[in-house]
């Protein structure tokens, strides 16, 4: 076996926000979608060319929970990083993955993560004030436009992602 | 320095109007110590010297100026904590290599140590544990895990195998190579391979290192590895809540998941086959072996395995762990000793076959003799290789020597002694008889019961003799009957008028002349055809043919005797009816197919007038009986659909089941009684949809129906289908109650005559 860097990140996220999407369309999967209902978590895996260096994301894609109590805040053990998602045409969905932020630093303590508000290609539905997204950036929370059916900056939010667990 | 006077010598140190050249300073100060050598006490007594003099200092550093450094460093180092601290610590190792020897050193540190284990394991007892780890682990693996699981292991395979041919194969090998039973029963059974072995880091459930053997399969082995360690923690969290216990086994099929979790990696093989319980041993000695020589490696661990490359070497190790099928040994099966083995067994076996073959000709040759009249077997047996048999036999018995050739006994194995004897029962005694009385060819001796009787003629000289016989035959013997001979020695007009008498007793024969005129016989009359021969009756009688005259006219006699048998000829009863004559009257008795019973009713209708009543009352039908009400109980039945539907409505089977109950009661029933029963199903179906389309739906519910009873076991040739349609109803009103009615199957029951 050949010597590789591997990061484990945790993608979380309001019920239906599209995490699975993402993971689904742009990552690499063998394992069932059923396992998120069943054990809670479905592992895939997203490997980013960082300077040459092949880093394989590892991604705890936990099964979404509107009422985030009931998230096994445990799979987060260990984890480099994570992956908050929001539905961008559900302002509710942004709150939820800001109070999961809150869980997981109270637990963890701070780790990199992504912003990732998603459904970006459903631009007529979007319904996120521009005040709200400019706030988030002055908190420094750098919330990127996603779309999980177009592709749209998914790439560049691992990429981001990766750089910041490897550094 | 203090310079305030009054001060005893200050003389000194004030400097003279020349200068000398001649430090007073450090004079006076070399005075003042010399008054201080003298009288130590001097320094109090003199207030104002100084309490060190400068002179004093400078006159040590010119002395020993590097002795003083040294020793300041000295004296720094063992006032300042943290310096001799560092001091003593660079030695300590050398110290304690030293003083290994002496034995106080042990005893001097245990109490520390002990207390500082104490301590350390109070705050967390982790630390220790890591540390005793990979030492403890394997220890009592070895003590727990070998005693326990073997014992439970070779236990249970013994059991298992010990009474089968291969287990009995196995023991000779065991006591061939001088291994346990246990160990044999192992090496053949838990045939496994192992396949894959990962290496995770149990925090972040990252793969450290995997290694899978050449042939097996594999997914992505990170993704694995973090989806193993999901699922721990998914069952951890969900039923256990114990910390560091998860799943250590899991099993797919031929596949064991075995996971061997270490206090910073966890060890998880893939398994096929059976793996044997000290597989958890090795595989365990391998992971306290990566823990103890990577340790820091494992701790830094944080998703880079480059630095973890070298532990590959240890799974690929585990990997070839496996345990094939033991290959059948080319050499060691002792060939040569086969075609003997071979030929003992076949020697063996012929002799017994031979023997056993012997053994039912002897039981065959005996049951034989036993059946015989006038033959007891007492006792028999077989000695030395010969046949014994001894008994009682009368002399007139069959020799018993003449049927040992009948069953192919050679008559010098058999050692026989017969005592003779009078056997008294009818075949012994008519042999006797026979013998004795040396009957003439006219007359036949028989046994009727328990009599012997005589039939025919004879000369009235050997019937004397024959009545003297059979007044002597002993007590216990059947009486010999002479009633039936004719005496031939009696006039021939005697012989005449009982030959005419015995013939006007016979039913269906009227004698109306009978004369006797110049040694010639005259007779005439009426005889039924199926009356006694007079031609026969006449040599009974021992009447010369040639001296006889007769003329038979045939009529129809209406004696009960005649026409009893007149009706049995014509009729052909079947089995089950009996004729009989009551007086007058003949009566019928037993049951009859309804067609035999009409026809025996038409011929009693049809006899003559004056002939005797022929009585059928007492005849049931067969339809009557039993097969009647059977008949009636499958004719009552009727099986409903659901519309359109070729199957029968839900909730019919317990219908169905007793249906065939009755079907099959009738197949036995109807040989008995003679008669042939066949049963049409006919399917039906309501008047909605086409024509043809309903006659094939009905056809279709007789043959479901059909397939039905089948399955139950009725014979299919006993049942006949036809279909209806919708052209039969039982209810032709058209409401949706009578449409439901018409979709059945019903059954007709023909019973027939055998022919």
């Amino acid at each position: 076996m050949t010597a590789t860097l591997q990061k484990k990140i945790c993608m979380l996220g309001a019920f239906s926000v599209g995490k699975t999407s993402l993971v689904r369309r742009y990552v690499e999967s063998v394992f069932s979608d059923t396992y998120l209902t069943t054990v809670g978590v479905k592992i895939d895996k997203k490997t980013v060319d960082l300077a040459g260096r092949a880093v394989n994301l590892i991604l705890w894609d936990l099964a979404g929970e509107d009422d985030i109590s009931a998230l096994r805040l445990s799979y987060l053990r260990g984890a480099a990083g994570y992956v908050l998602v929001a539905d961008g045409t559900r302002p509710a969905t942004l709150d939820v993955a800001m109070s999961l932020r809150g869980r997981v630093e109270a637990d963890y303590g701070p780790l990199p993560f992504v912003l990732l508000l998603n459904k970006n290609d459903l631009a007529g539905q979007w319904a996120i004030p521009d005040g709200d997204m400019d706030g988030l950036r002055t908190n420094g929370w750098w919330p990127r436009a996603t779309s999980a059916r177009t592709g749209e900056g998914v790439e560049e939010a691992f990429m981001d992602l990766a750089v910041r667990t490897v550094r | 320095m203090s310079t305030s006077s009054p001060d005893p010598l200050d003389w000194l140190l004030r400097a003279p109007p020349g200068d000398d050249g001649i430090d007073r300073k450090a004079l006076a100060g070399l005075f003042l110590d010399i008054a201080r050598s003298v009288r130590p006490d001097l320094a109090t007594g003199l207030a104002g010297a100084p309490a060190t003099d400068i002179r004093l200092e400078q006159l040590r550093t010119l002395l020993m100026g590097h002795e003083i450094a040294v020793l300041a460093r000295l004296s720094g180092i063992l006032e300042d904590p943290e310096q001799l601290a560092a001091a003593v610590g660079r030695i300590l190792p050398s110290a304690f290599a030293r003083a290994q020897g002496d034995a106080r050193l042990g005893q001097v540190l245990a109490p520390s140590l002990e207390k500082a284990t104490q301590t350390s394991v109070r705050n967390d007892p982790h630390t220790l544990l890591n540390i005793l780890y990979p030492l403890i682990v394997p220890a009592i693996r070895k003590s727990i895990g070998e005693t326990i699981d073997k014992t439970f292991q070779s236990l249970n395979e013994s059991l298992k195998y010990s009474l089968t041919l291969r287990g009995l194969a196995w023991r000779w090998e065991a006591w061939r190579t001088g291994v346990s039973f246990a160990e044999v029963v192992l090496r053949h059974t838990l045939v496994y391979q192992v396949e894959h072995v990962f290496l995770i880091h149990r925090h972040t459930g990252l793969l450290i290192s995997h290694v899978a053997a050449e042939n097996a399969a594999t997914q992505d082995p990170q993704l694995v590895s973090s989806m193993l360690t999901a699922i721990q923690d998914f069952v951890r969290d969900s039923f256990s809540g114990a910390e560091n216990q998860g799943v250590d086994t899991m099993r797919l099929g031929e596949l064991t998941v075995w996971s061997e979790p270490g206090p910073i990696a966890t060890l998880v093989a893939v398994i096929r086959g059976k793996p044997p319980e000290d597989l958890h041993e090795t595989l365990g000695n391998a992971l306290a072996r990566i823990h103890a020589e990577r340790h820091q490696a494992l701790e830094d661990f944080d998703g880079d395995n480059a630095d973890l490359a070298d532990v590959e070497a240890e799974l690929t190790e585990c990997v070839a762990l496996r345990q094939q099928r033991p290959q059948r040994q080319p050499f060691g099966f002792p060939w040569l000793a086969l075609p003997i083995a071979v030929a003992v067994l076949l020697a063996v076996s012929a002799w017994g076959v031979r023997r056993w073959q012997e053994d039912r000709r002897w039981d065959d040759y005996i049951a034989q003799l036993r059946a015989q009249p006038g033959i007891v077997v007492t006792s028999t047996g077989r000695r030395d290789g010969k046949f014994m048999v001894t008994g009682l036999r009368d002399p007139l018995a069959i020799d018993p020597r003449q049927a040992l050739g009948a069953v192919e006994i050679n008559p010098a194995d058999v050692v026989a002694s017969w005592a003779p004897y009078q056997a008294l029962d009818p075949v012994s005694v008519l042999r006797r008889l026979q013998a004795s009385l040396d009957p003439p060819s006219s007359v036949a001796l028989s046994i009727e019961g328990d009599r012997i009787k005589a039939d025919g003629s004879a000369p009235a000289a050997w019937l004397e003799r024959a009545r003297a016989a059979g007044r002597v035959l002993p007590t216990g013997a059947p009486t010999l009957d002479l009633t039936a001979v004719r005496n031939l020695d009696a006039p021939a007009d005697r012989r005449w008028d009982e030959y005419v008498a015995r013939l006007r007793a016979q039913p269906g024969i009227v004698v109306t002349e009978a004369e006797q005129r110049d040694g010639k016989f005259l007779i005439a009359g009426l005889r039924d055809p199926l009356a006694l021969d007079p031609q026969q009756a006449l040599t009974e009688a021992a009447i010369d043919p040639a001296h006889v005259s007769a003329h038979w006219a045939p009529y129809q006699a209406l004696d009960p005797q005649i026409v009893l048998r007149r009706l049995q000829a014509t009729l052909t009863p079947p089995p089950s009816v009996r004729f009989a004559v009551a007086g007058d009257r003949i009566v019928a008795q037993g049951s009859a197919p309804s067609l035999w019973l009409e026809r025996a009713h038409l011929a009693a209708r049809s006899l003559p007038s004056g002939a005797p009543v022929f009585d059928l009352s007492a005849v049931r039908t067969l339809s009557d009986g039993a097969i009647g009400r059977l008949r009636d109980q499958i004719q009552a039945r009727t099986i409903r659909f659901n519309h359109n539907d070729p199957l029968p409505a839900p909730g019919q089977g317990a219908l169905i089941d007793a249906l065939a109950g009755e079907l099959k009661a009738l197949e036995t029933l109807a040989p008995i009684q003679h008669v042939v029963a066949r049963v049409m199903l006919t399917g039906h179906s309501d008047s909605v949809g086409s024509g043809t389309f309903n006659l094939s739906l009905s056809l279709a519910r007789a043959e479901a129906v059909r397939a039905l009873l089948r399955k139950r076991g009725v014979d299919p040739d006993l049942l006949a289908v036809r279909g209806a349609g919708n052209l039969e109803p039982v209810d032709p009103t058209g409401t949706e109650a009578a449409r439901a009615a018409n979709r059945h199957v019903s059954f007709t029951v023909g019973l027939e005559e055998r022919p």
